[in-house]
C-alpha cells in the first residue's frame, strides 16, 4: 500500500504522475485516474483566464493526506495518488490528479470517484476564477455536496 | 490577538487583523462582534469554520491569550 498526497506549487504534469503511479502499481490489474482542468469559461459563460487556489499553510496539506489515507483504507486498492495545485492555474491547465490502482477495476474506479467527491468539498482551498467578469469565488455546489454525501 | 482570514473573508477584511487581547472571549463572541462591525461579511462569517492552532474550534471555545484565531470560509478543491 502506498499513499501519495502532494501539494504542487508549480505546473502539474499528469503524464509524470501517471508514470509514477504505473511504476508503483506493478502486480495490479487496474489503474483509474482523474485529471481536473481549469475551465476557460465560467458557469455564466464569461471567459476565464485563470483559476487561483489559495491555500492554508498547514491545513491544506493535511486535508489532502486525510482524504487520500481514508480512501486507501476504505477501498481495496494498493496505490492512492493525489496531487493538487495551489496558486495561479491558467485556463486549460491541470488543477488536480487523482489516481488509484487495484487488483481489479471496480475498487480503482470507486476510489478515484471518492477522492474527487471529497476533494471538491473538503480539500482546504479557496478558489476564484479571474477573467472577463473580474474575480469570482467558487464554492461547492449542492450537487458537489450531494456527491460527497453518497459516501456516508 | 491576531485573527486571520482566508478566501472571500480576506477580500473584505485583509489577511490579518490584530485586536487587543482583553477579557477572555469566545469564538462566538468574536464572530458576532466582527459580523456587527462588518455587516457585508456577516453571512460569510456565519458559514465559516473557526480554527485555533490548526484545529477546528466551536463557538463556545474560549480564546487563550496566546491563541490566534482563523476563519475559514467554505472550502473547495478539485
Amino acid at each position: 500500500m502506498s499513499v501519495v498526497a502532494h501539494l504542487e506549487h508549480e505546473a502539474l504534469d499528469p503524464q509524470l504522475e501517471l508514470a509514477e503511479l504505473t511504476e508503483q502499481a506493478r502486480g495490479d490489474g487496474a489503474i483509474v485516474t482523474f485529471i481536473g482542468l481549469a475551465r476557460p469559461e465560467s458557469r455564466e459563460g464569461d471567459a476565464v483566464d485563470a483559476l487561483v487556489l489559495e491555500h492554508h499553510p498547514t491545513l491544506t496539506r493535511q486535508s489532502l493526506e486525510d482524504i487520500a489515507v481514508a480512501c486507501a483504507q476504505r477501498f481495496d486498492v494498493s496505490q492512492v495518488r493525489v496531487v493538487h495545485r495551489c496558486g495561479t492555474v491558467p485556463a486549460g491547465e491541470p488543477i488536480v490528479f487523482a489516481g488509484a490502482a487495484s487488483l481489479h477495476r471496480r475498487a480503482a474506479f470507486d476510489a478515484a470517484d471518492y477522492l474527487m467527491d471529497r476533494l471538491k468539498t473538503e480539500a482546504v482551498f479557496w478558489k476564484r476564477e479571474v477573467g472577463e467578469a473580474g474575480s469570482q469565488w467558487i464554492e461547492p455546489t449542492e450537487a458537489d455536496l450531494a456527491d460527497r454525501d453518497r459516501w456516508g | 490577538m491576531k485573527i486571520r482570514f482566508y478566501g472571500r473573508l480576506a477580500d473584505a477584511m485583509g489577511r490579518e487583523l490584530e485586536i487587543a487581547a482583553g477579557e477572555a472571549a469566545s469564538v462566538g463572541e468574536i464572530r458576532q462582534s466582527l459580523a456587527a462591525s462588518h455587516p457585508d461579511i456577516a453571512e460569510a462569517l456565519r458559514l465559516s469554520r473557526a480554527c485555533i492552532r490548526d484545529a477546528m474550534a466551536d463557538d463556545q471555545r474560549l480564546i487563550g491569550t496566546q491563541d490566534d484565531l482563523e476563519f475559514l470560509p467554505p472550502v473547495s478543491g478539485g
